[in-house]
This record gives structure tokens, sequence and C-alpha cells, in this order.
């Protein structure tokens, strides 16, 4: 490396350092901002599922016929509460005074009685959360007293109630307490490291560049005979340093964060039924991660940061403006976030080998594999060599648009 | 020989000519003036001979060394102030200077002997350790005079260097290029103060519309328009 790079290298860190708003993206926020968020959200989740179990739910039961065993096993439930209504009980479920309506019809216990199918109506509300809520409790009633009838048709048949017995799933899980929790990192990591890999160094990118073009000192460093070549590669450094920076402190302070708060709490809540019984298991995550993972995340890590400093860089040196430089850059941050978040979050997404040469997506992929201890030699150089390869092809243009004059003095 | 010679320059900005054709040439030693009205074309003429701007047509030798072919070597060897210039505010004015002292590869003894003589000539003692960012205007402008010469260059071109100094400051800095004129070397000097012009520069060229309309010493062009100063001079160049 040449001595002018490390020379322009040293004073635009030094520059950007005493600037508290490098401090902030680098430091500050993906310090606090990131455990804050992911780890409040599941506290936050947790809470909800919790304070669902504990609900009572209000349930009006419109008698058109009689149902007295039925009607006594709702009332003996725990946190249900049964309330008259008047008026149309659609509408009171609608506008959200009742969770859920049960009508039973006029012949229910005839039906009963006769060993015949009886109906029972639900009026429920699927986008309510509480009507959600009663409704599998109600389910999980009826399923019960089903049970109980059939049991007492048995006995008076004198039939064993034995025959009953049906079939039962025991769940078992082979994935390794590792598995899971590289999974569940899986779903956070490759996120936080491609956010940070674009946020961390944007500020101190157009301050470097656009920035420098806007307070006029551009001019005077255009002047010394230093190669363009070498301003650039200086001013690149810079913010991949910065950019690395915040990627590592992200990960390291949310790594902390998850340490001391316990784990993901209620990710592994037991079942999907919204909670009727709202068993809530504290899952600690076992998230010991191998060496060799750590150095793998780290230089794909570096390389992303490489890349996406090349492109904001050159997107910054290009505009003539702070404004300009950040309006360039905030869409671009989405494009790229948008297909991170979709790959990310598809469930049983089976990437095939070209999405490894697809920027960021290529990166997220690649994470979310090494968390879960899965290491492809093909998919792990197709990634390293495809982020090179733009980094370089990134580079590359901005060397050209600083040795454009055009944009050293562009109306 | 002259040192720098501006051959038949032309520059277009889209469909505007902003510099016309204009040729000239300084010599060894000369303190050369660039007068011209506003908008006559002159920083871009400065801009193009620091290699930041590229001309559309013609060249510009500076010592012998092309300012298309062998542009590195002559922002080696001149020192260029151009108007409404910036400073790292981040940064003390030592701290500004030495990092462009590092930019031309002096070495760490000689940039700190330079600093601290360009602190004592440009009377920048007081400041020079100070947030460049809490600089009033004139220090700003001392210190962009001090970056610009850094690296003692032969050539030296300064683009209204004077602007918004008092009378004090304006003395101190063209004394100072009185003092930078050496041999081997020349002085390139734009200014609109027909006064400091008229007592530092040996020779002037007078720009108007990008093209020149006048080259001569001083005292001839005085004797050609029969006038006593050389702003009379320059007011009757302008109404033809
Ligand atoms: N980047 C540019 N794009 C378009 N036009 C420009 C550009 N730079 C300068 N010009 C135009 O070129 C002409 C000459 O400008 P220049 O700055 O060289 O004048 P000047 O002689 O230095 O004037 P002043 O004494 O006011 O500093 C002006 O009309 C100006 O508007
Ligand atoms: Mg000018």
């Amino acid at each position: 490396m040449s001595k002018t790079i490390l020379t322009i290298f040293k004073k635009e860190l030094k520059d950007t350092i005493r600037d508290r708003r490098t401090l902030m993206a680098m430091v500050v926020m993906p310090m606090l901002l990131m455990p804050v968020m992911t780890i409040g959200m599941f506290k936050f989740m947790e809470y909800q599922v919790e304070k669902q179990g504990e609900k009572v739910v209000k349930i009006s039961i419109i008698e058109k016929g009689e149902a007295p065993a039925l009607i006594e096993m709702i009332k003996n439930q725990e946190k249900i509460e049964i309330v008259e209504t008047d008026g149309e009980i659609k509408d009171a479920v609608t506008n959200g005074d009742l969770d859920l309506g049960i009508i039973i019809p006029e012949n229910f216990q005839e039906n009963i009685d006769d060993q015949e199918v009886a109906n029972i109506t639900i009026i429920q509300k699927s986008t309510d959360i509480d009507s959600g809520s009663a409704l599998a409790r109600i389910s999980f009633l009826v399923a019960n007293f089903n049970d109980q009838l059939l049991q007492e048709r048995f006995a008076d048949q004198e039939i064993n109630p034995e025959i009953l017995s049906k079939v039962i799933i025991i769940p078992e899980d082979v994935a390794t307490e590792k598995e899971t929790g590289g999974f569940l990192l899986g779903l956070i990591i490759p996120l936080f490291i491609v956010m940070w890999a674009i946020t961390g160094g944007q500020y101190t990118a157009i301050d470097v560049s656009a920035g420098e073009k806007e307070r006029k000192t551009l001019e005077s460093l255009l002047l010394t005979p230093v190669k363009r070549m070498d301003i650039v590669f200086g001013k690149f450094l810079t913010v991949s340093a910065v950019a690395l920076t915040s990627v590592i402190v992200a990960i390291g302070s949310f790594y902390v964060a998850l340490i001391y708060s316990g784990g993901f709490g209620s990710m592994m809540q037991d079942g999907q039924s919204s909670g009727a019984e709202g068993i809530v298991e504290s899952a600690a995550i076992n998230f010991s991660i191998e060496p060799q993972a750590v150095l793998l995340l780290l230089a794909v890590s570096l390389f992303l940061v490489l890349m996406f400093s090349a492109i904001i860089l050159s997107i910054a040196i290009f505009a003539k403006s702070f404004k300009e430089a950040q309006s360039y850059i905030g869409p671009s941050y989405l494009v790229v976030i948008l297909p991170v978040v979709l790959v990310n979050s598809m469930p049983g997404f089976e990437p095939t080998l070209w999405f490894f040469a697809i920027p960021a997506v290529n990166a997220t992929l690649l994470f979310k594999e090494v968390l879960m201890g899965v290491y492809d030699s093909g998919h792990i150089l197709l990634t390293l060599s495809s982020l090179i390869v733009y980094s370089v092809i990134a580079i590359f243009i901005a060397t050209k648009i600083y040795s454009k004059e055009g944009v050293l003095f562009r109306d | 020989m002259s040192i720098l010679s501006v051959k038949n320059l032309t520059k277009e900005f889209k469909n505007f000519k902003a510099v016309d054709g204009v040729s000239f040439d300084v010599g060894e030693g000369e303190i050369f003036g660039l007068l011209g009205p506003n908008g006559a074309g002159k920083t871009t003429i400065i801009r193009i001979i620091a290699t930041v701007l590229a001309p559309t047509r013609g060249t510009v030798e500076v010592l012998g060394f092309d300012i298309i072919k062998n542009s590195e070597e002559v922002r080696k060897n001149i020192g260029v102030l151009t108007t409404d210039i910036g400073v790292y505010e981040r940064f003390s004015g030592r701290e500004n200077l030495r990092y462009f002292g590092e930019l031309y590869g002096l070495s760490k003894e000689v940039l700190e002997k330079r600093i601290n003589e360009l602190s004592n000539l440009l009377e920048m003692r007081d400041f020079i350790d100070r947030k460049a960012g809490k600089y009033s205007t004139g220090m700003k402008q001392k210190l962009a005079i001090a970056r610009s010469v850094i690296h003692d260059p032969k050539v030296l071109i300064f683009d209204e260097p004077t602007a918004g100094l008092d009378v004090l400051a304006s003395q101190t800095v063209l004394n100072f290029m009185r003092q930078s004129k050496k041999p081997g070397g020349c002085v390139i000097f734009s200014t609109h103060q027909m006064h400091d012009a008229e007592k530092l520069c040996d020779r002037v060229v007078i720009i108007h519309k990008g093209k020149v309309i006048a080259n001569d010493k001083v005292e001839a062009l005085k004797s050609k328009t029969s006038s006593d100063y050389l702003e009379d001079v320059f007011m009757k160049m302008m109404r033809v």
C-alpha cells in the first residue's frame, strides 16, 4: 500500500471520528439499537403470549335449544366469562363487545340423546386476537366434551372406554440445541450484519466525499500530486473501517445482551394454537459457535463491508452535496435490504447455487448455513469471490468518477 | 525562456465559452498580473493550469511540463490558491498543513520547519494551533495560502489572495508574494485590487469575456493609454 493512501486513511479516520455523528453511527447506535430492538421484541412477544393466556374472554350463549351439560362445562371453565347480549350477537362480536358467540340450535340435546350429530354455531372474528383465544379455548373444551360423551355412551353399552385411546403424538426434535439456536440466530444475525455493513459507514462515506466537495476542500486535495486512485482508496479504507467497526460492535453487543437476558424466551413456544393454554417455555439458546464459524462470519462480513463501502462511496462521490448523496443512498438501501429480508424469512427456502452470486443475499444465506453448522465449500468460495469482484468493480467506478472534472465542478 | 506558457487556451462549459483562445507567457522571476472584470475567465484559466479542469482546446506548459500529458509533474511544481476554497474545520491549522505536507511527500523535519516558517511569514502563530472551524475569514485565507505553498513550489498562482483580508493582513500577504518570487520560478497574481497589482506586478494581462485584450508591462500600458494609474488603464480598456 502506498504511503499516501495511508496518509489519507489516517487523516480521514481522525477527521470522521472527531465528528460526533460518526461515533453515533459507528458505535453508539449499533451498540444500543440492535440489542434493545431484538431482545425487546422477543420480550414483548413473550409478554403478549403470557398476557393472552391470562386474559378472561367474554362469551355469549344463545340457547335456542337446551344444552345443560355443555353449558355447565363452559361455566366451569376458567378465564371464560359468560355475558348476556341483547341485540344481534354478530354485531357484538364485530364491534368487540363480545369475543365469541355460541348458538345452540333447538334440537341440540335431542340429537345428542338420539346419538346423532349435533351442531353448535360459533361466531368469531378471526382478525381479533382475543376472539382467537376464545375460539381455541372453546374448541379444546368441546373436544373434551365429546370425549366425555363418548365415554358415557360406551359405559352405557358396557364397552371398555379404553378402545377410545387414540393416537397421541409425542414430539421429539432431532435438531440439536445448537441447530435450533443457530436457526434462531440465523434469522437475526445475517440481517444485522447486512444492515450495519450498509448503514455503519454511510455517514462517513458521504462526509469524506460529497461532504468534502460541499465544504470546498476537495479542490485543494485534487491540487496535490497525489494519484486519484490513492485518494479514492484512502477514503474507501476509512469507510470500510468505520462500517466494519459498527458491524462488530452490533454483533458483540447483541451477543452480550443475549447472554444477560437469558435467551429468546417465548420463541420456542409450544404449539401454534395462539395460546389456548399459552404454554410458554423459556428456551435458553445454546449458541456455542465454533471458532471456524466465527472466522468465516468475520471474513464474509469483511468482504460484505468492503463491497458496500465501495458502492456507497462511489454514489456519494458522484453526488454534489450531502443532501443529494443522502437522497441517492436512502433508496438504494431498500433495494439491498428487501431481497435479503425475503430470502431470510422465507421458511424452507432452498437456494440454488447462483443465489450465492447475488451480493448481500449470498452473505445472508451463507451466514445462515454457517450458524447451523453447514460448511459448503462451493457456497463459501462463490460468495467470497463474487463479493470481491463486486468490490473491485465499485472501486474502479469510484476512481473513474474522481478523475472526471465534471464531478468536481458539476452544475 | 518562459516558466509558464499558455497556448491558445479555450474552455467551453456546455455551450458557453468561458475562455476563448487565450495565450500568454510568464518569464522567470516575474510577478505576473491576471486582471479582468467579474466573469472574465480568470479563475477558469487558473483551474486549467492547476489541472483540476481540462481545457477544451489548447494547452499550458509549466516548466516544460504539459498540463495534460504530465499533470502530476505540473501539480508538484505549482502552488495554487483558488478562490472560495475550504479548510478542514475539525483540524487545527497545523494539522491541516501537516496533512498537505505529507501528501506532497515532505519529510517530517522539513515539514515542521516549513510550517513554522510559514506561520511566521504569514503571522499565523496566534491561531495556528486552534481548530480551523473557528477561524475568521482572514485566518482561513492565510491558512489556505500557507497550504498552497507548503511544498515550496517554483510557480505560485494566487487567485484573489487578499479577498476578505484587512489592510494589515493584505500587506502581509503581498509581502509574502514578493518574497516568494525566486529564481527558476514565477508568481501569477489575479486580483481586483488595481492598486495592489500596480505595486506588485512586473507585467499584466487583461482578460475580458474570455479573451486577452492587453498583455504588457504596467508602465507601457499606462503610457499607451496615457493614464496615471493602472485603474484608469483598466477602465479605458473595458470601454472599448
Ligand atoms: N463549472 C462551470 N460551469 C459553467 N460555467 C462556468 C463554470 N465555472 C465558471 N463558469 C462561467 O465561466 C465564466 C468565467 O468564470 P470565472 O470564474 O473564470 O471568472 P473570473 O474571471 O474568475 O470572475 P471573478 O472575477 O468574478 O472571480 C463565468 O461566466 C462563469 O459563469
Ligand atoms: Mg474568479
